[in-house]
């Protein structure tokens, strides 16, 4: 199908529908087992002809040829640099566009605007620190860590002001967590509108984070009877606030200064920042200068005019906090198309904002018909987990979707049940079953069931 | 399934466990109670170990870090307001001085009439549109509270110099965005002891999380009807695809709604480029920027050689009213849109 053809399309529910082909189901399912003997053999000659034919298509667009068997590489034949040549390590030149991006018109301008992670290339469950998606209501600012203080008052015994040195004392904790914008999504309530996974999932990310937990530094202020709700303030020019109730205080939040192994970028609140496990990534508040008790919430700008969920009969929902079960297959996704027929590994991403992911189904067809996907790697309460499923592509147009469950026995909902129950004008929360139709040439393009 | 956390935490706490045995017969008691044990050790949530200590009449030994934070710190800092009007200061503003000072600090993204710029906020009208196929969240449709355009005011606006409003300039910018409501009448002036009396419509429109709402069961085979399934399709050319896609484009800099009708396609990607990058100062002047369409503010620098504004505006230049850093601090933007991006605020200010 031609762009031309798309530009008719209106992005409401009542646009312009067409219907394709769906692959016969028995085929499918007859093929999709998991790889054994020979057929095993088979996927890893595939994936080296794969990895061959990647190589040929870099290696030719940067130098010469040559550097491919039976010729010995240029640079086997010569020195590469020293130690401490990038005292600072970065990523190969290579994989320059392995970057975030974003949607310009999104936003009036980029100092209070969003930017998306490269989901399709990441690999297992940890975002690299340079490419977590970003959010900033007043730009980045660059706090100098010996001038900012970390303020704690309000219903409390003792009034306390720390120094980052004084944090780094209290016993520390290091979780993997995933933190997601519980915007994610929201550009395709009405309609697709993305071309890209990067765009339509990657306000998501998940790091290992190092701190201390808030409970810990509420003891040490004790906290009065009652307080119920803690105010969480940043130190930007937008000095972003947000109400968190005590019951998660002292439950699983975090007060972190380190993500994977070291001290927070400026992009995620150095010198120090909330971590809300599991829930909208807003409450996560970066620079964190001051935290308040009190004994209602607060009712800032960011709980009442935005992160408020509009229904349909015109009344919104509020302190809206956890992101619900969600999952989007990665591979193939349209930045990651198959090429010929034969094994892929279909792989893709789950995560729930109240707690472990239990499994992860996949349709072929659309969600007539539903196949477990084995979990991969670690399933850990609020982080992302990995799935993958085998499968042997017999060259046909597919509807591909994945469906998460998690521990509490929620189902990820499909579109239709989330708009039959909220309408399309809440922006916020939408975590439906993702339909990437994969074409009998092998791209994949974004599309909705409604 | 192989999870590696669980079994992890199972061998700590038998760890743990151990080592606490063991101290206690050293004598050590005092130690394996002490606070680092309790919340650091067994995975265990030191909420609940804390209050199970106190529960037991265990007293609980704080870490004693960190200063006692004084009364003038706190008030330093202190600056939220609670929609009971707790934290309001003393002072008052009137809508006739909010609406000079809105004129000057806010119509340039918001609008003159609270109507919003481009992308930038609206502010005033939209009542009775929630519910609507295209709902208008303004201030006066949708907030529920005026304790929070005032906090907000103060703590985040104008969105160039946050916390730079006195007291009484944002008692008067409130009651201006509130009279551009029709919430208060042209000659009212808001104060700490009047706060009280706003009543915003949309007041009750709001009501606590109540999710889950859809119960999806976990349907394996047969789930819908193969015949019933309609596709929509992906609306093509508003994604940055350049990355992936032979022909695609980074970004579409402006969409054609925005875009003047009038307009050549150059003034366009200039006036995008400005609305986007340059009218943040360039719109109020602040940092002593001339400000675009103003002529007295222009007419010196129109006289000097273009090439030397083009220059100014690249690399950055110190002037005698104020500073403009390279790009306008916007290095992420090439040259030609910076140079267009002039030429756009020349034609518009000669």
């Amino acid at each position: 199908m031609s762009d031309s053809d798309n530009k008719n399309m209106s992005q409401g529910s009542g646009g312009l529908l067409r219907s394709k082909a769906m692959p016969s189901l028995k085929t499918l399912s007859g093929e999709a087992e998991p790889l054994k003997g020979g057929d095993r053999r088979g996927f890893l000659k595939g994936l080296l002809a794969m990895t061959g034919a990647a190589a040929t298509g870099q290696v030719s667009a940067v130098t010469s040829r040559g550097n491919l068997p039976p010729e010995v590489p240029s640079w086997t034949k010569s020195l590469g640099r020293g130690v401490v040549s990038k005292p600072y390590g970065t990523p190969s030149v290579y994989e320059k566009d392995v970057v975030r991006r974003t949607v310009p018109w999104l936003t009036a301008e980029s100092i209070s605007s969003i930017s998306m992670s490269p989901l399709h290339e990441l690999k297992g469950l940890i975002t690299p620190n340079g490419l977590v998606f970003e959010r900033y209501h007043a730009g980045v600012p660059e706090i100098d860590p010996e001038q900012h203080r970390l303020m704690i008052h309000g219903l409390v015994e003792r009034p306390l002001i720390f120094t980052m040195e004084e944090l780094a004392r209290f016993p520390s904790v290091s979780e993997i967590k995933f933190i997601e914008c519980p915007a994610n999504g929201g550009m395709e309530w009405k309609g697709p509108q993305m071309e890209g996974l990067q765009f339509t999932h990657g306000m998501l990310s998940c790091c290992e984070w190092t701190g201390v937990r808030l409970s810990t530094l509420l003891a040490e202020v004790g906290v009065k009877p009652e307080g119920k709700w803690v105010l969480a303030e940043g130190a930007d020019g937008a000095a972003m606030a947000r109400s968190i109730p005590i019951e998660k205080a002292l439950d699983d939040t975090l007060v972190v200064y380190a993500q994977n192994g070291e001290a927070l970028r400026p992009e995620q609140g150095y010198p120090v920042r909330l971590l809300n496990p599991g829930w909208e990534g807003n409450t996560s508040v970066k620079w964190l200068r001051r935290l308040e008790i009190g004994d209602q919430p607060w009712h800032m700008r960011e709980e009442t005019s935005k992160y408020t969920d509009l229904m349909a009969d015109g009344r919104a929902r509020k302190f809206t906090f956890v992101q619900e079960c969600n999952s989007v297959i990665t591979s193939p996704c349209p930045e990651k198309p198959w090429q010929n027929a034969g094994w892929y590994e279909i792989e893709g991403l789950a995560w729930s904002g109240r707690g472990a992911i239990k499994a992860v189904d996949i349709s072929f067809d659309g969600g007539v018909n539903w196949l477990n996907a084995p979990l991969k790697g670690m399933v850990m309460a609020k982080s992302l987990t990995r799935f993958g499923y085998r499968f042997k592509w017999p060259g046909g147009p597919l509807l591909l979707q994945s469906r998460a469950l998690d521990e509490t026995g929620y189902v990820q909902p499909t579109l239709r049940q989330l708009r039959e129950q909220r309408g399309v004008n809440s922006i916020y929360h939408k975590n439906a079953i993702h339909t990437w139709r994969v074409e009998a040439d092998g791209s994949v393009r974004n599309v909705q069931i409604p | 399934m192989f999870r590696f956390p669980d079994l992890q935490i199972i061998k700590r706490v038998a760890a743990v466990l151990t080592l606490a045995g063991a101290m206690t017969l050293l004598g050590c008691s005092e130690k394996a109670s002490s606070p680092e044990k309790q919340s650091g050790a067994a995975g265990q949530k030191p909420s609940g170990a804390l209050m199970k200590a106190s529960a037991d009449g265990v007293k609980h030994e704080l870490f004693s870090v960190g200063q006692p934070a004084t009364q003038a710190q706190i008030e330093g800092w202190d600056i939220d307001v609670r929609p009971d009007g707790l934290g309001l200061p003393e002072g008052e503003g009137s809508v006739e001085d909010g609406e000079m000072l809105y004129e000057d600090k806010c119509a340039s993204c918001h609008g003159t009439f609270g109507e919003g710029e481009g992308r930038w906020p609206k502010l005033a009208g939209g009542m009775g549109t929630l519910s609507q196929e295209r709902p208008d969240k303004t201030v006066g449709s949708y907030w529920p509270y005026a304790s929070t355009l005032w906090d907000y005011i103060r703590r985040a606006m104008p969105f160039p110099a946050p916390q730079s409003l006195a007291v009484d300039e944002v008692y008067a910018i409130t009651a201006y965005v509130l009279n551009l409501n029709d919430l208060v009448d042209d000659d009212f002036v808001l104060s700490r002891d009047n706060f009280n009396s706003i009543k915003m419509p949309n007041k009750d429109g709001f009501f606590i999380d109540d999710r889950p709402d859809v119960k999806n069961p976990r349907c394996l085979s047969g789930c819908l009807d193969p015949a019933t399934i309609k596709i929509v399709e992906t609306i093509a050319g508003i994604t940055p695809t350049a990355h992936i896609k032979e022909g695609g484009t980074d970004a579409r800099a402006y969409s054609e709604e925005e875009a003047g009708g009038d307009n050549t396609e150059a003034q366009s990607a200039g006036k995008s480029v400005h609305d986007s990058a340059c009218k943040i100062c360039h719109g109020s002047g602040v940092a002593g920027a001339p400000i675009t369409g103003n002529s007295d503010d222009w007419q010196a620098r129109i006289k000097q050689d273009k090439a030397l504004i083009y220059q100014h505006a690249l690399e950055g230049f110190q002037g005698e009213s104020g500073v403009m850093p390279a790009k306008g601090g916007q290095t992420q933007l090439d040259d030609i849109a910076v140079k267009a991006a002039v030429d756009y605020m020349l034609e518009q200010s000669h």
